[in-house]
């Protein structure tokens, strides 16, 4: 068997439509498709079972059997069995079919049904109509159909939901002794869930098919993970700590005020007279291209540039240059940047990364409370790494790295979140990443975000104000 | 010429000064830099310290502005771009020395004198002077006018490190003394502890010590293991490779990135755990290599610290100054004519543990240097807490410079003094160590042991491991280094 989708849409009655899918598989493999609830990854299941209606493109290969196991085919079957008792009604009072007449349909192998029978433990169920099942038990007789119908691919959507320990160990096991005659594909979304002989994971967003990976890609499939944790998790970005509380800062003042800013360089001007007010709640994105001084206007803000001591820069309720440290104005800020990547080089442990954001300090110099410790731990199951709570920062990819300075910078729950071009250097699925959980973020505290990138065009959802600058020739639009 | 202030303390006083220092707790620095609010601190100089230290400053809430002298403005010299393109204001001494609370004097050693002598006429009534070493003062005999108080912030860091720990939210660990003759007002103590944790040096640890024992200290450890012994060391461990058929490209590879390599090994563990980064059977011969050249270098680290202690070295060195640095420049020259400094390092891989494998004689040359001049210090009467700050402490950030760019790099790095220091001991330690180089081969030098057999003898080897970790320095390092660590999980 190979089956192989070439560039192919389809629809499913206009309410969903899997698209341009690139795919093959073949009868060595087995597969996971995964993916965030209403990504698609159903779709793509039944289309191995032959649903949906092609646009274009084209599927080859698929086998004549396929083993098909989903809630949709539960339902329809359901569906059926309640349509056979409303045709009987007027005649005489319909008892419905019999489980085992289910489950002998179709020419099915009646040693290996009643094998499946005794293990799933059916035997006092044979003679109960199959529309008086329970919905597990209604599953069992589903997931029997599929394994007796000796398919020659294998179609499992979500096959472990609803069962008892017990029955859910039986499958798995089972499962593990088709490996060698029946190509498999599962729909499953959490990964503990994978079993042991699955090969590649497939990974579903808005109808397309995002992520191929091999499973023995260690880095891939972690990442994979992580994704798929961030995009599914119920857990919310971590409160602020109340014993490291930022001083509260008056509500009616802006959180930033620039008047006329000018940058020179050896006397060359990279900015220009440039007033800027970032006042609270606002978001705003500032873009423009290389050496227009994107990164020099942000480190007047955070105090990094030394010409922040001869411009009239007002922040959080500080007019620079009147005797307050650097300290104090750190702290209203949370702030990621490749360059601060590149300066954090350091062996300490991620949960104390963590807790440095704390004490804006590259490294961690103070000792850690309890509730700050609590508070990376859950930072940490966030992100889907509370497993590495004590790996050394510099061995983590550089993805996870980014991933988690940005929770290093969100720790304190600033009033001020600085990500400046926080994509750059990473592949797509690490950029998936960031922008997971910066949209977590954004949507769930009151911190104002500044987003700087190359292009204006490259917008973030909920950002409405925009500071484009230009090389030599800033303005503010 | 001027008189030597140490030479004219009577010895009780003498040794009471040399054994002065205590680390402090951070909890003495509670006050941050509140005693310098509201005072305006003029820094003379903007150099390496004087950038680092005057940012950090800045940066931490003080008021900060820079007096140069007039051609430096004149020419824009570096120091004024230094100071000018950093957003500092900067002015001549008449325009800001006599606004100044606080005067920061981070000119090199050998302009202390003239500047001194021009800035202090200037001076308001009651301000402070300061410095970051105290040669001026100790070794000079600078007398300071008496309404003025006088205090020492020294950063054991060359400026770059000053001011990046800063940035990082750390420091580096600092020497601060009060000069108890020019302490008018009592608050010598308070301006330092004020001015150590604006640098951020508070944060790494400070020690209270004293004008006399910082110069004594640091003129031991810069002369002897810090710099003498690394060019000593790269000299005739390059010359050796070469003449034994090592290709010189790789000789001056593995001499030029090794010290840095292996003493990244002595900054996280001592000397026991640069040891321990070998194979048993080369720390034995590593071990026994640094007894032997510890027995033939003793003489000379006392040599050495007697002519400091005296004032002999700071006497010859002047005469120097005042001879236009004759032989320092001819020195310098010199340096740059070895064949270590003209071979580039080949393009060739090393692994960080091959450094340590085909560098036994460096290790053992680190261990020995590291052990005499923390035993010669605290034989002088030097506080161990501070000894181990010269020697072992500095040894890895000196290295780091040579991996920049060998040897004239660090002669650039570090002060004139220090460079003259440097210079006379490599003089006197290269024929000293002639007759024990004969006997020594490529297997501790280039090419690693022959391990056909990595047997060692337990005995021994127990022997060796208990005297490596029970020299005092690893003793007190043990404490510096966990004190650093309690804050700087930095691995
Ligand atoms: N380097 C270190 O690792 C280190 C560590 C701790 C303490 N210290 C101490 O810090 C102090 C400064 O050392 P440094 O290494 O920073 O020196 P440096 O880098 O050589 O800088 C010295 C500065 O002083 C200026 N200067 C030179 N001669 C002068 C003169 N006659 N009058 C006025 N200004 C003069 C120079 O500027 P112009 O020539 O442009 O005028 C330069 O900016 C010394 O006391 C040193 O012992 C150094």
């Amino acid at each position: 068997m190979n089956i192989r989708l070439d560039n192919l849409t389809v629809n499913f009655d206009d309410r969903f439509q899997l698209d341009q899918i690139n795919w093959q598989l073949d009868d060595t493999q087995h597969w996971v498709i995964t993916g965030a609830n209403g990504s698609g990854k159903s779709a793509l299941a039944a289309v191995l079972a032959g649903a949906g209606d092609n646009l274009s493109g084209t599927i080859e290969g698929l086998p004549a059997r396929v083993g098909l196991v989903s809630f949709e085919a539960q339902a329809e079957l359901i569906e059926r069995e309640r349509k056979k008792d409303d045709a009987d009604i007027m005649d005489v009072i319909s008892e419905g079919t019999p489980v085992h007449e289910i489950l002998s349909e179709g020419g099915r192998n009646p040693a290996l049904v009643s094998q499946l029978v005794e293990m799933f433990k059916l035997e006092s169920l044979l003679n109960r109509s199959f529309r008086k099942l329970s919905t597990g038990e209604s599953r069992k007789v589903i997931l029997i159909r599929a394994l007796a119908s000796e398919p020659e691919l294998l179609v499992l959507d979500e096959p472990f939901d609803g069962l008892d320990a017990h029955t859910l160990e039986m499958l798995q096991q089972y499962l593990a002794t088709l490996v060698e005659t029946v190509p498999m594909v599962l729909v499953l979304n959490r990964f503990d869930e994978f079993p042991d002989f699955v090969t590649h994971i497939a990974y579903v967003d808005h109808g397309r098919l995002a992520y191929q990976i091999d499973r023995n890609d260690k880095r891939a499939y972690n990442e994979l993970y992580q994704l798929l944790h961030l995009k599914t998790t119920d857990l919310e970005v971590p409160a602020a700590d109340p014993e490291t509380a930022i001083p509260r800062l008056d509500p009616a003042q802006p959180l930033v005020k620039l008047n006329s800013i000018n940058i020179t360089y050896d006397g060359h001007r990279i900015i220009d007279s440039l007033d800027w007010t970032i006042e609270r709640n606002q978001h705003w994105q500032l873009s423009g291209p290389n050496g227009s001084g994107k990164t020099g206007l942000l480190s007047l803000i955070t105090g990094d540039h030394p010409q922040c001591y001869v411009n009239d820069i007002f922040v959080f309720g500080f007019q620079r240059g009147k005797g307050e440290s650097i300290w104090q104005i750190k702290q209203f800020i949370g702030y990621v940047s490749t360059a601060l990547q590149w300066e954090y080089k350091v062996g300490t442990g991620l949960r104390n990364v963590i807790i440095s954001g704390f004490y804006d300090s590259i490294g961690l110099y103070t000792k850690a409370t309890d509730r700050q410790k609590k508070i990376a731990d859950e930072w940490l199951a966030l992100l889907g790494m509370s497993d590495r709570a004590d790996t050394p920062f510099n061995k983590l990819s550089y993805g996870d790295q980014r991933l988690l300075l940005i929770a290093r910078a969100m720790v304190k729950h600033p009033p001020l979140l600085i990500l400046d071009e926080p994509c750059l250097g990473l592949d797509d699925m690490n950029r998936q990443l960031v922008l997971a959980l910066i949209e977590k973020i954004c949507a769930a505290s009151e911190t104002s975000v500044l987003y700087v990138n190359h292009h204006a065009e490259d917008k973030i959802k909920g950002i409405e104000n925009y500071l484009k600058l230009e090389k030599r020739e800033p303005a503010a639009s | 010429m001027s008189n030597n202030y140490f030479n004219t303390l009577p010895l009780r006083e003498q040794l009471e000064q040399l054994g002065k220092c205590r680390f402090m707790s951070i909890d003495e620095f509670s006050d941050g830099v509140e005693a310098l609010k509201g005072k305006k601190m003029v820094v003379i100089g903007c150099g390496a310290q004087g950038l680092a230290q005057g940012m950090n400053l800045r940066d931490s809430g003080c008021d900060v502005s820079y007096a140069l002298r007039e051609a430096a403005i004149a020419e824009k010299r570096q120091s004024w771009k230094n100071a000018s393109e950093n957003g500092f204001v900067v002015g001549t001494y008449e325009e800001l020395i006599p606004t100044a609370d606080v005067v920061l004097n981070l000119t090199p050693d050998k302009q202390h004198t003239s500047v001194v002598n021009a800035i202090m006429p200037l001076m308001k009534q009651g301000a402070c002077l300061s410095y970051s070493h105290g040669f001026n003062i100790v070794e000079e005999g600078m007398k300071i006018r008496e309404d003025l108080t006088v205090i020492m912030v020294a950063p054991k860091c060359p400026g770059s490190e000053v001011r990046n720990e800063y940035v990082r939210g750390f420091g580096v660990p600092t020497l601060i003394a009060v000069h108890e003759d020019n302490d008018p007002k009592g608050e010598g103590l308070a301006l330092a502890k004020a001015y150590a944790a604006g640098t951020g040096g508070h944060k790494a640890g400070v020690l209270m010590s004293s004008f006399i024992a910082e110069v004594k200290s640091d003129l031991m450890g810069e002369q002897t293991i810090l710099c003498g012994m690394l060019q000593t060391g790269s000299l005739l461990c390059f010359d050796k490779m070469v003449e034994e058929g090592i290709d010189p490209g790789y000789a001056s590879k593995l001499i030029q990135y090794g010290w840095e390599t292996i003493t990244e090994a002595l900054k996280y563990g001592g000397v026991t755990n640069m040891l321990d980064r070998l194979s048993n059977p080369a720390k034995i011969k590593a071990f026994d290599l640094s007894e032997e050249l510890k027995q033939i270098m003793r003489p000379l680290y006392n040599k050495h610290q007697d002519d400091i202690i005296d004032g002999t070295f700071s006497r010859t060195m002047m005469e120097d100054w005042a001879n236009d640095d004759k032989n320092l420049l001819g020195w310098r020259a010199e340096t740059a004519e070895t064949a270590f400094e003209k071979t580039p390092a080949g393009d060739v891989e090393i692994s960080e543990q091959e450094y340590f494998d085909n560098g036994i004689l460096m290790v053992a040359m680190v261990k020995a240097g590291v052990e005499l001049a923390f035993e010669t210090m605290t034989a002088a009467g030097i506080i161990a807490d501070s000894a181990y700050y010269e020697s072992l402490h500095e040894t890895p950030l000196i290295a780091n410079t040579i991996a920049r760019k060998k040897l004239y790099e660090m002669n650039a790095t570090i002060s004139d003094t220090a460079e003259y220091g440097c210079y006379l001991y490599n003089h006197a330690c290269l024929p000293l160590l002639a007759d024990f180089m004969k006997d020594i081969k490529t297997d501790v030098i280039g090419k690693g042991l022959d391990l056909e057999d990595t047997g060692v003898d337990n005995a021994r080897l127990i022997e060796v491991n208990t005297a490596l970790r029970s020299h005092p320095v690893e003793a007190i390092g043990a404490v510096l280094r966990g004190h650093m660590a309690d804050m700087k999980k930095i691995v």
